[in-house]
């Protein structure tokens, strides 16, 4: 492994801790966490320090070096983890991040001046001078975990041979351990060198075996040789226990070092009561030479809590996966192929077969697909933190509800999705929920509450940012509206119309632009973002009860339920979700001259003859349908020559020529090898009404040399 | 006929890059379009296949004549022709489509782009003596499109500017153009009237 690549791993290695420890620490303000949660916690700190050690990064080190300090002592009890204790160390989680981040980048590290600050804010907290704060943690978290059972210990270093290399000094270590727990004796013990010659003054020819006096674990012993492990062996036990934690470890320790350990410890006046346990292995596992390597799995063993939150995860790069994704299209259009030709043939044990291909193709593709799937907690989780700061910036109490985290949707649209719903987060703690005093006035508990949920609903995921604040205010919509004049003054919109009003660029309605938000910059982009993933943002308000922004997704950018129609010799996709019925037109309609609308049961529905709208050649069929579409709370009808039927797609895009093109959404390939367009049905009604309004305008009042453009 | 006198040639200039400036000579695809002879640097082709269906795509300029299925991937074919303002390309016996990889400087990606021309003849070695700067005028075609003229057997033969001519940047805003009609103030006119000269 190259040293960047290794510094790749360790940057995300420390990402992951980093967002443990800020879930830890955001849950441990609201419950009041067990001691294996706050272990949790400095073992985040202790491993991001303990790699970057190996990085040298000295800075990320001394700041995690004192970080670690104050999480020992809560961890200890020493130190109870106060609110504001939490929030400097939230903030010690943030400059972390930063620096991490600046590694990522390869760009500057931030303001060396800033850490100083939270540090010395941290020691404050921590009631302790820097220089005090190393050597003094320990011995105050002794008391806390006093057991007299366990007061004396013996330790065996079976250091590597080399450890020198790897740039370990053992003297170091021992230092260290002495500034942690008293040591009664140490004994060396020197190894394969026999006084004559040959002498390597980088090798390690030592390894040590220590008496110890004092309250400590297992755990802590063998954290201060952590760096050590590799190839070492170390065994560490209170004297008490010291015949039974031989006779455990015999079967994965190398005998010679057990051996060794015995021995050594004898020496140092332990006396074994069962000595045979250890002896009786030897013979056995003598066998294996091997002995330096086998090591660490004894200390692994023995720190079982650490790996326990770690399921069974494979990390395989994005792009891999796409690739089988892409593939795996491919297949499923070929198999469509093979299908129809095994139709064409007629041959019925072809045709069979050709179904068996299809059923495994379709599980293929099922089973593809859900990798990509990640649960929406993935972005949820990044949302208690954010209402937390935005809350205590403005002075609110809010409280965060997260339901329905473990709902699924595509990799690719998660990382999209985060942004705007930081935005209507954001926006539902500033503008939707009330000052407590108003809060209170209403008949409200004086705490706000906001909601995430999510859920799915026939094809797609629904996910909802619910707030009970005051809702929105319809009059003082309107009313900016018409001062900015999106509207004219005398409109009578429906109420989703008036709400969709908030969407529009610039538009704001707080009275006060804060930090938060305000500006009137979001909401835009918001239902542009949603609106590029497919999706819709609906809004349900009431006033003084609160506010759900609800926006509907399709689970995957990669396939859709499609619905073919066929117009002259093309074949268009229109996405099924928006298809509401397909109805037979009236013979009398079908000139290209005729009217433009139809009565669908007594209902008004505007016709888009595609064939006209696209200038294609003209249908030779005596038989036309209307396909009607639900585009938004509106119905519009599609008129096309043949309906093909519903039929799931993989969406191709059109590539970058194809960019303005907005009223196709994609291609797909159809089983005959030929492609069809994918319409973009929310975009083809918006052109088509922007075309009408553009060619009655010009003829009034353009001119005529703008009249004459191509296409017009 | 011609095919054979462009061999000649062909065999002519290698003999002659072999004696001299090897790195000076470049491959050329020649192709018939129209009544003319074009020619086009090989290292941006990445094959060549018989017309096969295309499937059009509406509200585009009409030099992009539609969509093909290149193995699962879809990719626009040009009309040549078109493209330089002359009668649409008919569809013969020996139609070929051109699939060329073309740099988007805007997303930094490679595009495939097809197009479509009435015959592909064959690969020509030229040396750089052989090849003189575009003439200011009288070429019948945009003078940015040509990257040079190649001397071939006593003929000129016009060697195509790809990077200009499937110009991604350029088709795009001809497209949006034709979109948005009402969308093309009038300092953007004299781009119009500049492309479709």
């Amino acid at each position: 492994m190259s040293i960047e690549a290794g510094l790749q791993a360790f940057i995300d290695e420390a990402r992951e801790l980093l967002q443990q420890m800020e879930a830890i620490l955001l849950d441990a303000e609201t419950a009041q966490a067990d001691a294996e949660v706050m272990n949790a916690l400095f073992r985040t700190v202790h491993t991001i320090k303990g790699s970057a050690g190996l990085f040298a990064l000295d800075a990320v080190v001394a700041f995690t070096h004192e970080v670690e300090n104050v999480l020992d002592q809560v961890r200890g009890g020493t130190l109870a983890l106060s609110d504001t204790l939490a929030s400097v160390l939230l903030r010690c989680h943030d400059h972390l991040e930063a620096m991490i981040a600046a590694l990522g980048r390869g760009g500057q590290m931030p303001d060396e001046a800033a850490g100083a600050a939270l540090l010395s804010e941290l020691h404050a907290h921590a009631a302790l001078s820097p220089s005090q704060a190393a050597r003094t943690a320990p011995a105050q978290t002794a008391p806390a975990t006093a057991d007299p059972e366990q007061h004396d210990w013996l330790l065996y270093l079976g250091l590597s041979g080399d450890l020198l290399h790897h740039g370990i000094d053992p003297a170091a270590l021992l230092r260290y351990l002495a500034s942690q727990i008293r040591i009664v004796q140490v004994l060396p013990l020197p190894q394969n060198w026999h006084g004559t010659g040959g002498f390597d003054p980088e090798h390690n020819y030592l390894h040590f075996a220590l008496h110890l006096q004092g309250n400590t674990s297992r755990e802590q012993l063998l954290d201060v040789f952590e760096f050590a492990r590799e190839g070492s062996c170390i065994l560490a036990c209170p004297v008490a226990e010291a015949s039974p934690y031989l006779q455990a470890i015999a079967a994965e320790t190398p005998p010679d070092m057990l051996a060794a350990a015995s021995t050594a410890w004898q020496q140092l006046g332990w006396s074994p009561q069962v000595q045979a346990a250890p002896r009786q292995e030897e013979p056995e596992a003598s066998g294996t030479p091997v002995a330096a390597e086998n090591g660490p799995a004894t200390v692994k063993k023995s720190k079982p809590a650490e790996k326990s939150g770690e399921s069974h995860f494979l990390r395989v790069e994005a792009e891999k996966l796409d690739t089988l994704i892409n593939l795996i299209g491919e297949l499923v259009i070929a198999g469509a192929a093979g299908n129809l030709l095994a139709k064409q043939a007629g041959s019925s044990s072809l045709l069979e077969w050709s179904q068996g291909i299809s059923n495994l193709i379709e599980q293929i593709r099922t089973g593809a697909l859900s990798m990509r799937m990640v649960q929406v907690g993935e972005i949820f989780n990044r949302f208690p933190r954010v209402v937390r700061d935005v809350a205590k910036e403005l002075g609110k109490q809010i409280e965060l509800k997260i339901s329905g985290a473990d709902a699924e949707l595509d990799k690719s649209m998660v990382e999209k999705l985060g942004d705007p719903l930081m935005h209507i987060v954001r926006n539902a703690i500033d503008h939707g929920i009330e000052p407590a005093e108003v809060r209170l006035a209403r008949g409200k508990p004086a705490q706000g509450t906001v909601q995430l949920n999510a859920y799915h609903e026939s094809g797609s995921i629904v996910i909802e940012v619910s707030d009970d604040g005051g809702g929105l205010n319809r009059h003082r919509i309107l009313q900016k509206a018409v001062d900015r004049g999106l509207i004219s003054a005398d409109a009578q919109l429906a109420e989703q119309e008036i709400y969709a009003l908030i969407f529009e660029p610039g538009f704001s309605t707080a009275e006060q632009i804060t930090n938060i938000s305000g500006r009137g910059v979001g909401m835009d982009v918001v239902r542009r973002s949603i609106e590029q993933l497919r999706g819709m943002i609906t809004i349900e308000s009431e006033l003084e009860v609160g506010t759900v922004f609800r926006i509907r997704l399709p689970l995957t950018l990669a396939i859709i339920d499609g619905f073919m129609v066929k117009v002259a010799e093309s074949v268009f996709v229109v996405p099924l979700e928006a298809v509401v019925e397909c109805v037979e037109l009236p013979p009398e309609m079908h000139p290209d001259d005729s009217s433009n609308c139809l009565n669908l049961r007594n209902e008004l529905l505007p016709l888009l003859r595609l064939a006209t709208f696209f200038d294609l050649k003209p249908s030779t069929s005596d038989k036309r349908n209307v396909v009607v579409l639900q585009i938004g709370d509106r119905k519009v009808g599609l008129v096309v020559d043949v309906l093909l039927g519903e039929f799931q797609t993989v969406i191709k895009p059109l590539g970058d020529l194809f960019r303005s093109l907005k009223a196709i959404g994609g291609s797909t390939i159809l089983g005959n090898g030929q492609v069809a367009l994918i319409l973009d049905v929310n975009e083809l009604v918006q052109y088509v009404v922007m075309r009408e309004s553009a060619r009655y305008g010009l003829e009034k009042d353009r001119d005529p040399q703008l009249a004459a453009l191509p296409g017009k | 006929m011609s095919a054979l006198t462009l061999q000649r040639q062909n065999d002519q200039s290698t003999a002659h890059a072999q004696a001299e400036h090897a790195a000076e000579v470049a491959q050329y695809l020649s192709f018939q379009l129209g009544g003319e002879t074009f020619a086009m640097g090989i290292l941006n082709i990445r094959e060549i296949l018989e017309y096969e269906y295309l499937t059009e795509v509406p509200l585009m300029p009409d030099f992009i004549r539609g969509v093909m299925n290149l193995r699962g991937a879809v990719v626009p074919v040009i009309d040549l022709a078109l493209r330089f303002n002359r009668p649409r390309t008919e569809l013969g016996r020996r139609s070929c489509v051109v699939i060329v990889e073309v740099d988007d400087p805007e997303t930094e990606t490679q595009q495939l782009i097809g197009i479509l021309v009435d015959a592909v003849h064959e690969v020509l070695a030229i040396s750089e003596q052989e090849i003189e700067a575009p003439p200011q005028f009288g070429s019948k075609l945009r003078t940015d499109f040509i990257a040079g003229m190649a001397r071939v057997d006593n003929r000129f033969i016009v060697l195509l500017n790809v990077p200009k001519v499937l110009s991604v940047e350029e088709i795009t805003l001809l497209a949006s153009l034709r979109e948005h009609p009402e969308g093309g103030g009038p300092g953007e006119l004299p781009v119009v009237g500049d492309a479709a000269q």
